[in-house]
């Protein structure tokens, strides 16, 4: 990954964390709110692949550990795996389907949002599963299909010029910014 | 796809997924939370001004739009609030002589009074950042005198307690959270229980509770304040909404609903309380 992109990336995160602490916790709806955390590593794993999606997801879900109340690095290990799993899923997936991005964002986000609250579980946090799940994933899975349009040209300008659908990671790359 | 390039990805997702785990077991671990715990503080001192900047921007754009097309509603909570204060100076005369003779009983049985412990007004600055858990964050941290296990009260009774102190910011455990456990007394403070929270939108319940105790609906229960408890004695918790014993059942089934109006947390009072030693 460039430095050019890896300061772009962190740019978008940190938007991203902005609009989901200001804007996004005041539109609750059913007691839940829209998770905007959830659509960077999707859209990043189908604008360049799993490995990428992998990359954003961690650095993204440490972002916003920082400032949640769930145990550190919990988002981190989802999203790493939801862009990893992202990527591979949709690898064999004709990018320019219309329907691609809403589908992937709708699955992922509450794939992702179940895989959350079933971790925090094990990992002793038993009130992540005491919530009305069926309000969480209305509300996550709707507000991502209308979100994932927007963060996605916003990850594109963040990935520019990074080879489209493939590792980010040039082949003769020492050093990996991550 | 060349073998290389995949091992060389398969690589990076292990790191990645090693490297999380690594650090969920450096918060979860006591001894070394404070490593995470400090990072948090950190990024907390430093995000909280950013936040707040955005947040005064765009709140008086979301209240022009919503007084506009509430005003009418507006108008009538006012007047509401209106009359409430007038209630409520009435019943703060009334109850002087009340909270005296309290002070002196409590006093006598070496129970701390809630009126006499030192409160940190804060405002809470953000609700329910995850939706898996019931927190709040307020403005005031350990800067301001607030630290890790201090009851917070308002808005009626008992809102949660402290589970992280940042420098200026704090994060409250509401009572309504699954992880939330209250000791309470109730029916002239001779019947104990705990008051379990069940997660956010779920119902409060009362354990602990022998089948076939004698209830009634509305009845308040209050921290109990024995030893070891978390909170002091006397501070409304919930009240009981429904109860009955199942055939065979240990215990008996109450429904309890927080005493202190959650939707209601604009302003709430730390109090700088640690359980005796």
């Amino acid at each position: 990954m460039t430095a050019r992109s890896f300061v772009r990336l962190a740019l978008v995160i940190f938007l991203a964390l902005m609009v989901q602490q200001t804007v996004m916790l005041a539109l609750r709806v059913g007691g839940a709110h829209p998770d905007l955390l959830w659509l960077l590593p999707i859209t990043a794993a189908l604008i360049d692949g799993p490995e990428t999606g992998a990359i954003v997801g961690f650095w993204s879900g440490l972002a916003f550990d920082l400032v949640l109340p769930t145990p550190f690095g919990l988002s981190a290990l989802v999203g790493c795996l939801l862009g990893f799993a992202t990527g591979t899923l949709t690898a064999a997936v004709d990018p320019r389907a219309a329907w691609l991005k809403p589908v992937a964002a709708l699955t992922g986000s509450v794939a992702a949002d179940m895989l959350f609250a079933v971790l925090g579980a094990i990992l002793g946090q038993q009130q992540m599963v005491q919530v009305d799940f069926l309000s969480i994933f209305l509300v996550v899975a709707v507000s991502s299909v209308v979100l994932v349009l927007p963060v996605s040209r916003l990850m594109r300008w963040a990935l520019a010029g990074e080879t489209h659908r493939r590792s980010l990671v040039p082949a003769q790359a020492d050093s990996r910014l991550w | 796809m060349p073998r290389s390039r995949r091992s060389r990805r398969t690589l990076t997702v292990v790191v990645l997924v090693v490297l999380s785990l690594s650090l969920i077991s450096l918060d979860l671990n006591g001894r070394t939370h404070s490593l995470t715990s400090g990072m948090k503080s950190v990024a907390n001192d430093v995000y909280a001004p950013l936040r707040q900047g955005v947040l005064d921007v765009i709140n008086p754009i979301g209240n022009f739009f919503a007084g506009a097309f509430h005003y009418g509603s507006v108008q009538s909570e006012n007047e509401r609030l209106q009359r409430t204060i007038g209630e409520l100076q009435a019943q703060q005369a009334e109850r002087t002589f009340e909270q005296r003779q309290l002070r002196e009983l409590l006093a006598l049985a070496r129970l701390p009074f809630l009126q006499s412990l030192p409160t940190v007004t804060a405002q809470t600055i953000d609700e329910y950042s995850s939706n898996f858990t019931a927190t709040i964050t307020l403005n005031k941290g350990r800067a301001d005198g607030v630290d890790v296990g201090y009851p917070v009260v308002g808005a009626g009774g008992l809102v949660g307690q402290v589970i992280q102190s940042f420098h200026h910011t704090c994060v409250v455990r509401l009572v309504t959270d699954g992880q939330s456990k209250v000791g309470v007394t109730f029916g002239n403070n001779q019947l104990t229980g705990i008051v379990d929270g069940q997660g956010p939108g779920n119902a409060m319940t009362a354990d602990l509770v022998a089948p076939h105790t004698p209830v009634h609906k509305g009845e308040v229960m209050f921290t109990s304040g024995l030893d070891a408890a978390s909170y002091p004695p006397g501070i409304p918790v919930a009240s009981v909404v429904s109860f009955h014993t199942a055939a065979g059942a240990s215990q008996e089934s109450i429904e309890v609903h927080p005493k202190a109006d959650l939707s209601q947390l604009a302003y709430v009072d730390v109090v700088q309380w640690v359980p005796p030693t």
